[in-house]
């Protein structure tokens, strides 16, 4: 008996996770029918069951939202999808194993920059994420990661850099030169896991000085 | 394996500075002839666990070259036995080995290369880009009796960066070294470069 | 620069992104020989709620188990899988924290180090109850459960 070739079913089946929003995905080749119905199943590495993920069952769309099911940061998971087409033709595939603390990325942070006549202040806020501690309490990326910091560029006329860091999130560039614009970048990492998000952008542009006006 | 008539490399050492690990060796010469070399490595674990096991080098599994790059390879600091033979055709010699282990940790760390400018009244820096591995201690102070000296770690290299924001008519001073986090070891510091600030200075 | 603090323990010079990147070189390739997903040798009882006192002695005992058991086993493996070079990145990283872990003998210490023996028994066990060559490729392919209880002592 020769199994038959249901590899167009189904393929890339993996999470996309970032600041630890976990996303199934998978996709299906071109000459599949579209009306070719998925079921989610998942399961924590270690134990015997699968679970049925509700909400993803039968479904014809190609990704599921895991977040909650696989939010716990000391367990390691597994997904699987199985793929139904209108002739009956079956694929089942999963996942390699996932864990978010090393499979998630960092999304740019959320900043507010303040520009003021010889200075521009920069506030990083906390970016909160899916996971809640025991106490219910959502944690932010700086719970998870003890070693995270944040590192400011000021781009000035671009041939040089104004740095700062740390941990803190409030910022200032002081002795700058008022009503001229500057770039700033504002980036977080995390080196132990080796994370660095993109970027978050921000032109500003420093007030007139009025003193002597 | 082919019969051992070709002689085996000699002079093999190695040659590292600033992380970067550089294996070399005298040519095996055979006129009008092309001789390859191949270069294998062992950790301190395979020499422990395994000593039969040797793994090739990332970049000259073989070469033609008389030098070797081996800092992939070297990638804990423990020390590692280092050997190369030379190949023509079926010809194959024996391995030459090296005399004594090498450890990361013997690396030459020698002061960065460094720009120090300004721009109006800011102090501004330029550190060689020395890689991932290298963080930079740099010292500042403005030049004038019992200055304070500032210190602040940069990283990465290779990147113009405002230090300071200068006082009118000063001096300020800059210096620099590295520090390596896998050895744990400091470069000594480079000598100081200083600029001086246009306009009066102002009265302390 | 950062080191590990196992308790009294102390280990410098180990760069943790390092280990990391070797890791995930070879991560899809090791845990995809591990098809028993009902089995966890590193379970949450081993390495869950270890006191900084309790840390030294058991990473000094999975390391052993590591370098004397699995990667000693695991080399045919690591040819097969072309993944050597990350195989000789974390032994050899492996040697340089067992060299300079010196866990405390002394007597009053030995309720702790007991504790640390029943969750390092707990893992072999475990392992034992496997066949070998699904003990050595799934404990191999855990290395990354490892890694992460590590990172908390890394500071």
């Amino acid at each position: 008996h020769i199994p038959e070739d249901t590899s167009d079913l189904l393929q890339y089946v993996k999470f996309q996770s970032s600041n630890f929003e976990n996303i199934l995905t998978w996709d299906s080749r071109p000459d599949s029918s579209p009306d070719t119905i998925y079921s989610v199943q998942y399961k924590t590495y270690g134990e015997r069951e699968w679970l049925a993920k509700e909400g993803c069952q039968r479904i014809t769309r190609k990704s599921c939202n895991l977040t909650l099911e696989t939010g716990n940061l000391t367990e390691l998971y597994y997904a699987r999808v199985t793929a139904i087409d209108p002739g009956g033709r079956s694929a089942t595939k999963m996942t390699d194993r996932f864990s978010s603390l090393q499979h998630t990325i960092i999304k740019p942070p959320d900043v507010t920059c303040i520009p003021k006549v010889r200075s521009i202040q920069m506030i990083v806020h906390p970016i909160y994420t899916p996971i809640r501690a025991g106490n219910g309490h959502q944690l932010t990326l700086e719970d998870i990661f003890q070693d995270l910091f944040y590192r400011i560029e000021l781009h000035i006329n671009d041939t040089y850099q104004m740095h700062l860091g740390g941990k803190q999130r409030e910022f200032e560039f002081i002795g700058l030169t008022p009503d001229t614009e500057f770039l700033g970048t504002i980036v977080i990492f995390v080196p132990t896991w080796s994370k660095e998000s993109a970027p978050y952008m921000c032109r500003v542009k420093t007030l007139p000085d009025r003193t002597w006006t | 394996d082919g019969v051992a008539v070709l002689p085996a490399p000699q002079n093999i050492s190695v040659q590292s500075t600033n992380m970067k690990h550089v294996l070399t060796w005298s040519p095996v010469m055979v006129p009008e002839e092309i001789v390859y070399y191949s270069v294998e490595y062992q950790g301190e674990y395979e020499s422990l666990y395994m000593s039969h096991i040797w793994i090739p080098s990332n970049w000259c599994s073989p070469t033609t070259g008389l030098e070797c790059d081996i800092t992939d390879d070297i990638t804990a600091t423990v020390p590692y036995n280092l050997r190369v033979r030379a190949t023509l055709g079926s010809q194959t010699s024996a391995w030459s080995t090296l005399k004594h282990p090498f450890n990361r940790n013997s690396t030459t760390l020698i002061p960065p290369g460094m720009e120090v400018t300004k721009d109006g009244f800011h102090l501004v820096i330029k550190l060689e880009d020395l890689g991932p591995q290298f963080e930079f201690f740099v010292a500042y102070w403005r030049r004038e009796p019992g200055a304070k000296e500032h210190v602040k770690v940069v990283r990465p290299g290779g990147i113009p960066m405002h230090l300071e924001t200068m006082e009118p008519g000063a001096t300020y001073c800059v210096k620099a070294r590295t520090f390596v986090k896998a050895i744990g070891r400091y470069s000594a510091f480079s000598q100081a470069e200083c600029v001086k600030v246009q306009g009066e200075s102002l009265p302390l | 620069g950062q080191e590990f603090q196992f308790g009294p323990c102390r280990v410098e010079g180990i760069v943790l992104q390092e280990l990391w990147e070797a890791f995930w070189d070879m991560k899809d390739v090791v845990q995809a020989q591990d098809n028993i997903t009902n089995v966890r040798l590193l379970r949450k009882e081993v390495l869950q709620n270890v006191s900084e006192a309790e840390s030294c002695y058991l990473i000094h005992s999975l390391l052993k188990f590591y370098l004397n058991t699995i990667f000693k086993n695991y080399r045919e493996k690591a040819v097969k899988f072309r993944i050597l070079r990350s195989f000789s990145t974390l032994a050899n990283n492996f040697v340089v924290i067992m060299s300079k872990l010196q866990p405390s003998q002394e007597n009053e210490m030995f309720p702790i180090s007991e504790n640390a023996r029943r969750r390092f028994l707990l893992f072999q066990r475990e392992f034992k109850q496997l066949d070998r060559e699904v003990a050595l490729t799934k404990a191999f392919g855990e290395m990354d459960i490892l890694l992460t209880w590590m990172e908390t002592f890394y500071q």
